[in-house]
């Protein structure tokens, strides 16, 4: 009965800004709003409408003219020249210039946010050759090079307002100046970001915007409130937990969007400590990956939101290939099978083994009920699962040092498998004490060097028959237990419009975004 | 004593906490009898509503049974409540009882350390302390315990004071016996019951206490507790009704039930104690 | 002993108190495995040892205990209470931005529990066993025994979704630059709900309280005999039985001094209140420490002083009360 009634809209909320102003939620404040220093997709999200990239990708995966104009690259691959934007000006009125760019990927960004030093270590230098146009010489071939250049991994910063300055404490950290199609306006701690539009944009006419607001909604249930009542007008991806997405898909008002994240290429993963047995045993990792029903985890657990994924690649991304991998269907049996193979027959109360599962934090979300699933579905063949919540702190801390069994997380490949996905199975990247690594501590040396290859290799041809390979060996090994892809929904009101122009969506802003109705 | 019982047992709302918490109690116990597949297992869709098929309570986001999950959060919410009071009666005892007995210095260290634990917000230590050991049962026992100790104590160490100069704690000592023997055995039986009714008290506010840590998702993942359950269904409130409210319901089904009982004990208390 | 002895006895006291609170504090905090730059490295995606190593070298976590001991303390006397891990603004103005949030709301809540507590209370004792003592004494038994944070939602459901009366969460409507007046009452209005949320509660333990103690001191002698003398109904109610009821209110209202200030957490949590108690729970899960330190300072201070206005209000409750007997 409750539930039926919880559908009347309350129209009489006080006056929500309305008109040609853009309402969405943050569900925590962040720390700041320097972008390089914290690169969460928080941050990205806000301040994607005020710092820009170098390029922007279009829904081909293919690299389009953002603040560089054009660019060529020499036939070796080793060098790539960049036409700037001419008459940019930054927001505080100063000229853009090839400076900002040497400045943000040479110094401040390769400092400052590990995605970014992982594609400029790359560069042998990296120089202005006048006022609009930059170098990039590399080491060697890295084909991802470009994509590297997008959005949340190169988000180029004034020089002129960080240069010599310590980054962590320059005040501009908290009132960013960019390039992009919205300032900076105001910051009312606890409560809301609001961006103003930027009249002085490079690009004619846009943006259509007067103003953003980014308002702090840190509970479920009152982003839901929101967003059904129109007191906000998008909710990006996590703002929504997909247990309520069948009523919003219903609400005739409110328009549902898979695409927007496919930039990132997310996946839900299972992960196991492989310096332990049993699950170094790859028919250990086989069986638990056939005893997951994942379809049922996406249609039921995740309300039909996302996909199964078969193995390290997005099903949507460059260089997948559903021949080369192997599946592991949902099969108990097969899974019992296995494991008394591999000699963990069932003892006392027909428990085979006992382990622990540590949960990352995600305010009993998706995660912690996967988490819950995967513990019901493990003791169906034997396997007793301890679950154990922890926060950010101790979970990074013991997943980093190695102080865990299994663990969930959830994982973006960013476009190129060179920049997101390397660094989980490469040997080179089991270091003690960093977290999001090869933490599972998975070494083949095939692996390695078939990833090296891969990502330095010149003919698009030959980078893909690598990566088929790279599939075929990490699906075969279990190398991860790859359970659906995440696939975010982003929610917003029929009034607004090109909310999103290409896979990395809301990351790039909302320059291109209008509103019907709006004065 | 049989005075005390007679007029705990003549109020209304004492019987029926009593009733009330019998059957709370039963279905904790009966739980495994009467759900031997546990609350974890799920046994359909997520979210069915009331009255679905062979599911009397519906289901909930994962699809389990609510009835099922109700009836084990039972379990969870008095055992926490009544294992931390019981840590917290037992240090609180102690250390009242010798601040009371002993006086002095030892008795103003003691009242100097309570006080500490009235200056710092209660429940902000007991969310760092609960978020920091890692959740689990021991921990919110622990750290519940932590902070309700001190109000044990401050009970204990009045009547300990009221009762050292009576004559037969007097005669007790000139016939020669040890602290230890007089503190526990002569004093403490006779300290007893205004102790255990403030102790009972407490397990209404403990289970509370217990859910809104839960809620906040620092229980134990493990357990099938009701803040947990509510916790876990914030964002199906809009669709799901009864998987939010239901286990709010039992919750406070059961401290009033335990309140109505320490109600009676106290009324019953006072009464004793103004003849 | 003095006034002045008496409250200058009483800071020193509550200092010496915000030190252990500070000291054992700073210990238990460091219990716990993992720090601030763990959580950074852990939730931006991607992470290496640069990153995690200068987090550590700007948070000065890697050096040795006592030495950030030393330096925390020694900056606290100074009055600064150091950078917040994750917003990297001075705790002290991250604290106070967000008091005045939570002083507002428990200002509220209390005000409201005092109010409908003594008066629900005191209508009850009037003639115990009624109808209407009944239903006083039943209502302050349900408040008191549900838990807070389902009263919120269920408040949401039914007065902002489903009534659609008001508003369900935050502290004022957002991007309506309401002015003077009419700022305040969108406040007024975003918290009545998590305003009454808590007050019923804390109302439900008033009346009780009024309740009993009415009743109590209506059957002791010197109410009696006042009557005896022949003094009217409501003057042995206004000169005896209600001023001398009082006193055990004011004990209990200090003691929930500390309760308020940092027990808004779950209503302000559900509702989501910009005040100290979800800056509390973002800061556990932050580990964010020099914050959490900050607000155990701050709140042990305000505690300590609303401890000292208690003692004062004794006073005048009951002359003959002197200071600290």
């Amino acid at each position: 009965m409750l539930g039926a009634m919880a559908g009347a809209p309350f129209l009489s909320l006080p006056a929500m800004a309305r008109g040609n102003i853009l309402n969405a939620m943050m569900p925590a404040e962040p720390g700041t709003l320097c972008y390089p220093l914290l690169n969460t997709r928080l941050v990205q999200q806000i301040c994607g409408n005020i710092q820009e990239s170098l390029l922007l990708l279009d829904w081909n995966f293919k690299p389009q003219p953002n603040l560089a104009r054009s660019y060529t690259i020499t036939p070796d691959g080793l060098a790539y020249v960049f036409q700037l934007q001419p008459d940019v000006r930054w927001h505080d009125g100063h000229p853009f210039t090839a400076r900002d760019v040497v400045f943000s990927c040479d110094q401040m960004l390769r400092q400052l946010n590990p995605r970014s030093r992982n594609a400029f270590n790359n560069c042998q230098s990296i120089r202005a050759l006048d006022k609009l146009t930059v170098e990039f010489r590399l080491k060697q071939p890295f084909n991802a090079f470009l994509l590297s250049l997008m959005a949340s991994n190169a988000p180029i910063m004034p020089a002129h307002i960080y240069e010599g300055s310590d980054y962590r404490s320059n005040p501009h950290n908290f009132s960013p100046i960019g390039t992009g199609p919205f300032k900076f306006a105001r910051w009312e701690r606890g409560q809301y970001i609001r961006l103003t539009r930027n009249p002085d944009y490079w690009r004619p006419g846009f943006p259509k915007i007067d103003d953003i607001y980014f308002r702090i909604c840190p509970t479920p249930e009152q982003r839901m409130v929101a967003m059904e009542t129109g007191a906000v007008d998008i909710a990006l991806a996590d703002d929504i937990d997909t247990v309520v997405s069948s009523r919003l898909r219903a609400n005739p008002h409110i328009v549902a969007s898979t695409h927007g994240y496919e930039g990132v290429g997310e996946i839900a993963v299972l992960e196991m400590n492989q310096r332990r047995w049993p699950f170094s045993d790859r028919r250990f990792r086989q069986a638990f990956m056939h005893a997951l029903d994942r379809d049922f985890i996406v249609k039921a657990i995740n309300f039909g939101q996302g996909k199964v994924a078969s193995g390290p690649i997005p099903s949507a991304a460059p260089y997948y290939d559903g021949q080369a991998v192997s599946r592991y269907p949902y099969d108990p049996n097969r899974a019992r099978a296995l494991l008394d193979e591999m000699g963990l027959k069932p003892g006392a109360g027909g428990v085979r083994h006992r382990f622990s599962f540590l949960m990352i934090p995600d305010g009993d979300g998706i995660q912690t009920r996967g988490a819950q699933y995967v513990r019901q579905a493990a003791s169906e063949v034997g396997l007793d699962i301890e679950l154990q919540s922890s926060d950010w702190a101790s979970f990074a801390h013991r997943t980093g040092n190695w102080d865990f069994d299994m663990d969930n997380n959830s994982y973006g490949e960013y476009g190129d498998p060179a920049i997101g996905t390397a660094r989980f199975f490469v040997s080179s990247n089991i270091r003690k004490g960093v977290p999001q690594s090869n933490i599972q501590g998975y070494r083949n040396r095939e692996v390695d060097a078939l990833f090296a290859r891969a990502a330095t290799a010149i003919a698009p041809r030959e980078a893909q028959e690598i990566y088929s390979r790279l599939q075929q060996i990490l699906t075969r090994d279990v190398a991860m237990l790859w359970l659906f892809e995440r696939d975010p929904m982003l929610y917003y009101n029929r009034r607004v419009h090109d909310l999103v122009t290409g896979p990395n969506g809301p990351t790039d802003g909302f320059g291109h975004t209008w509103l019907s109705g709006a004065a | 004593m049989k005075d005390f019982l007679c007029r705990f047992l003549a109020r209304p709302q004492t019987l029926i906490g009593l009733g009330v918490l019998a059957v709370i109690v039963l279905t904790a116990m009966a739980a495994p009898l009467l759900f031997p597949r546990g609350p974890f297992t799920i046994v359909g869709m997520p979210l069915l509503a009331p009255g679905s098929a062979g599911l009397p309570a519906g289901s909930d986001v994962l699809g389990r049974n609510l009835l099922a999950c109700l009836a084990y959060g039972a379990r969870v919410s008095l055992l926490i409540g009544l294992s931390s009071t019981c840590v917290a009666l037992g240090a609180g005892v102690l250390l009242g009882a010798v601040a009371g007995y002993y006086g002095g210095v030892v008795d103003d260290l003691l009242m100097r350390f309570t006080e500490f634990f009235q200056v710092v917000p209660a429940f902000v230590l007991l969310m760092v302390l609960v978020a920091f050991l890692q959740p689990s049962l021991v921990s919110s026992v622990i750290g519940i315990a932590l902070i309700t100790w001190p109000q044990v104590a401050r009970i204990a160490r009045g009547e300990f004071l009221a009762l050292r100069r009576r004559e037969f704690v007097e005669a007790a000592r000139t016939q020669g016996l040890s602290d230890g023997r007089i503190i526990f055995g002569e004093i403490l039986p006779n300290a007893m019951l205004p102790i255990v009714v403030v102790a009972s008290m407490m397990i209404g506010n403990a289970i509370l206490t217990e859910s809104a840590l839960s809620f906040l998702g620092l229980g134990d993942p493990n357990l099938m507790s009701w803040g947990r359950m509510i916790g876990g269904s914030r964002s199906a409130m809009w669709v799901a009704w009864w998987t939010m409210v239901l286990p709010g319901l039992c919750i406070l089904v059961t401290v009033l039930a335990l309140n109505f009982v320490g109600d009676g004990l106290n009324d019953a208390l006072a009464a004793r104690r103004r003849r | 002993m003095s006034k002045l002895t008496y409250i200058a006895g009483r800071l020193v006291r509550t200092l010496m108190l915000t030190v252990a609170v500070v000291l054992l504090s700073f210990f238990l905090i460091r219990l716990a495995p993992g720090d601030a730059a763990t959580v950074m490295a852990g939730q931006s995606g991607y992470a290496d040892e640069t990153f995690i190593k200068s987090l550590r070298l700007e948070y000065g976590l890697d050096r040795p205990l006592p030495v950030q001991l030393w330096k925390y303390g020694a900056a606290v006397a100074r009055g600064d209470l150091g950078l917040s891990y994750e917003r990297r603004q001075p705790v002290l103005d991250v604290v106070l931005d967000r008091l005045p949030n939570t002083l507002l709301l428990d200002g509220f809540a209390l005000v409201v529990a005092l109010a409908g507590g003594l008066t629900l209370g005191a209508f009850a004792a009037r003639r115990p066993g009624s109808a209407g003592d009944a239903g006083v004494t039943t209502l302050a038994m349900l408040f008191y025994a549900v838990p807070q944070f389902w009263l919120g939602m269920m408040a949401v459901l039914v007065f902002s979704v489903w009534l659609n009366w008001l508003p369900p969460f935050g502290l004022e409507s957002i991007g309506a630059d309401h002015k003077g007046l009419l700022r305040a009452a969108d406040i007024a209005q975003h918290m009545l709900l998590p305003g009454m949320t808590l007050a019923l509660y804390y109302m439900a333990g008033y009346a009780r309280l009024t309740r009993a103690q009415m009743i109590e001191i209506a059957e002791q002698d010197f109410v009696k005999t006042a009557r005896a003398k022949g003094l009217s109904e409501r003057q042995v109610m206004r000169r005896h039985i209600r001023r001398n009821a009082l006193i055990p209110i004011i004990t209990y209202a200090g003691l929930q001094a500390s309760i308020l200030v940092g027990g808004t957490v779950l209503v302000e949590n559900v509702f989501s209140w910009p005040g100290i108690g979800t800056l509390a729970y973002e800061a556990v899960t932050a580990r964010d420490n020099p914050l959490l330190l900050g607000i155990f300072i701050v709140t042990s201070v305000l505690v300590g002083f609303f401890n000292l206005l208690t003692d004062i209000a004794y006073t005048l409750a009951d002359p003959r009360m002197e200071l600290g007997a």
